[in-house]
């Protein structure tokens, strides 16, 4: 079981913001789809520490981030 | 390194590791990318066993992104937290012992300087406190003294984080750590008076809070460095464990503590000014 960020795109596409993605400390993890205008995760890089949460959703207050649960199958 | 040793070879891209050719193809070498595109090309440090939202981790992501010249940089950490990510990045490190960054790089720089006249080898030690402020204080004042012309940059975590939380000079005053349950005795040491007094030319200290002002603030100090003396950069980056930080909160921490004692705070002299001002001017020149 694995810990993650999900975007939700079709939220995270009304915004074009990327602030989430300026403020993960991992590399190559939280990405931009520069065509689709939204952010995705690169989940099996995804250490769950909700940075991005916390910027969406108590900076921004766009709530497009939750974090969930995953296992290996996934 | 230099750029024609990044490329693979003709023939050899299918027998290369996914990770490289993406680096390769999609990476910032050759190219200057902004820290506003991050996300959107493959990034020089790799996957890390840095701590889940470890703000030292993500200065260190900005700063190889800020890097004006990758393929000719050289980057020096020694022991402690920051040499876990510093070690997983496409750029060369050296790992020097426990104190001595700041005298490697002395000798380092001189030698590229004589061994390529003609090009420009970026040198940047990047230690914590410990290393350069605690163990290794004489080496980096003497480096400071000597006016070497390479960077500096100090990730303050305020803590010996990887060895069970000793205190260290630059924690502050009264906090109670696992390793130091009195209460630190001392005031935190003033790193950035210091380098001022040693002869630095150019000295920053920020709290990692916005990523074009961090990127901005490491391509400078790195630039001064070219030309002028040394430079220094005393970054804030939490200890989220040590200090009992929730992850989720680690950035409202750095927000919190830029307002107390980590103010973004620049200093240059004056001929680094003029030489800033004029790169900026070409650079709007270019521009239009």
């Amino acid at each position: 079981m694995y810990y993650v960020a999900e975007v939700n795109e079709s939220e995270c596409a009304k915004y074009n913001c990327k602030q989430c993605v300026l403020f993960c400390p991992e590399p190559n993890t939280l990405m931009y789809h520069s065509t689709k205008h939204t952010a995705w995760v690169n989940y099996s890089r995804c250490k769950g520490c909700a940075i991005c949460v916390y910027v969406c959703s108590d900076l921004l207050k766009r709530n497009c981030i939750q974090m969930v649960m995953m296992t290996a199958g996934d | 390194m230099g750029l024609e040793y990044v490329r693979i070879s003709p023939g050899f891209e299918r027998y290369m590791p996914k990770d490289y050719v993406d680096l390769v193809n999609y990476g910032p070498f050759g190219r200057q990318v902004d820290v506003q595109q991050l996300g959107q090309f493959k990034e020089l440090v790799e996957e890390h066993p840095m701590c889940a939202g470890c703000f030292m981790a993500y200065f260190i992501r900005i700063f190889y992104a800020a890097l004006p010249n990758p393929e000719d940089t050289i980057v020096i950490g020694t022991a402690g937290c920051a040499r876990l990510a510093l070690s997983q990045a496409a750029v060369p490190f050296v790992y020097g012992n426990y104190g001595d960054t700041n005298a490697v790089a002395s000798g380092l720089k001189r030698a590229l300087t004589i061994r390529f006249p003609d090009k420009v080898k970026d040198v940047v030690v990047i230690a914590g406190d410990g290393g350069l402020i605690d163990i290794g204080f004489g080496m980096t004042m003497h480096s400071w003294f000597r006016r070497e012309k390479f960077t500096t940059i100090m990730v303050d975590n305020e803590v010996y984080g990887n060895t069970g939380g000793q205190e260290s000079g630059m924690s502050p005053k009264g906090v109670q750590l696992k390793m130091a349950p009195k209460g630190k005795q001392f005031d935190k040491i003033n790193a950035v008076e210091l380098a001022k007094v040693a002869g630095c030319v150019y000295v920053a200290k920020l709290a990692p809070t916005n990523p074009k002002r961090i990127a901005r603030t490491i391509r400078r100090a790195i630039l001064a460095a070219r030309h002028f003396g040394p430079t220094f950069i005393h970054a804030y980056t939490s200890c989220n464990i040590e200090y009992s930080i929730p992850t989720d909160k680690v950035l409202e921490d750095a927000r919190k503590r830029e307002k107390q004692d980590f103010a973004f705070y620049e200093w240059m002299t004056d001929e680094v000014r003029e030489y800033f001002e004029e790169i900026e001017k070409q650079s709007q020149e270019v521009k239009v």
